[in-house]
């Protein structure tokens, strides 16, 4: 998402992990962290001309 | 568009469609049943593990409360300003667009965009419940029913993910963002390519 929204022309792309985010089920909880799934907080700007 | 990406995207469009149905039936569920049990925290139980203030949850109607189903706080970063125009994309019951439309007060609005018309209408009888000025639009992400330079700020809660042409949804939020805007969203990333087994299957699209 970081590449995309840079890619997009988005300028002051950030990104900060959501923290308490997990999947309540714990078979889906398991299977998001062998993959690394995380939520997270992306912030970025349109340039202004 | 080349060959090779009209293959793919020829070639995914089917399941596309099938995830299209099943994320559709999971949010209606989420918001006609809120107290079901899903994969995902929901409701005031997840808003508040991720920070929302509990003044808004006790002001904002239940029913937007209830069905709530983000994964993060877009709030924390939108800083949104009185008289901003805000795009809430995936707008589902509301929760966010309602808080959202309270920080761009009266001279401001909140123009919501979600796929599920029924969903619409309800963000919609939440916000005015609430005293914010909301419109929502049924449509699909990528490609928004605005015009080009149409919002000051875009907030999103656990949507883009669901979209199989992410790049395109981007493109189309820098799109209707007018210059200077900005964009505060929360979503899931995954950092290893899922297996073709978790792709190809919906209900997981959905979870």
């Amino acid at each position: 998402m970081f590449v995309l929204l840079e890619d997009a022309g988005f300028k002051r792309v950030r990104s900060t992990i959501v923290p308490g985010f997990a999947f309540r089920k714990e078979s889906t909880r398991d299977a998001a962290e062998a993959y690394g799934v995380k939520a997270v907080l992306f912030t970025a700007q349109k340039p202004a001309t | 568009m080349t060959d090779v990406a009209r293959l793919h995207a020829e070639e995914q469009a089917p399941l596309e469609g099938v995830i299209k149905g099943e994320v559709l039936r999971m949010y209606q569920e989420v918001a006609e049943h809120p107290e079901g049990e899903f994969h995902f925290y929901h409701g005031r139980q997840a808003a508040e593990l991720f920070g929302y203030e509990r003044e808004w949850l006790d002001r904002a109607p239940p029913g937007a409360v209830a069905s709530f189903a983000g994964v993060g706080n877009p709030h924390l970063r939108s800083q949104i300003r009185p008289g901003e125009t805000v795009l809430d994309l995936g707008s589902g019951a509301g929760l966010d667009s309602i808080i959202a439309g309270w920080q761009a007060g009266p001279t401001g609005r909140v123009i919501g965009v979600d796929l599920n018309p029924t969903m619409c209408l309800k963000a919609q009888a939440h916000a005015a419940t609430s005293g914010v000025r909301m419109v929502c639009h049924e449509g699909r992400m990528e490609d928004i029913p605005l015009p080009d330079g149409a919002v000051d700020v875009v907030i999103s809660n656990g949507v883009i993910n669901l979209s199989f042409r992410k790049r395109r949804v981007i493109q189309e939020l820098f799109r209707v963002l007018k210059p200077g805007g900005r964009l505060s969203v929360t979503d899931i990333v995954s950092a290893k390519q899922l297996s073709q087994s978790i792709v190809n299957d919906p209900k997981l699209w959905a979870s």
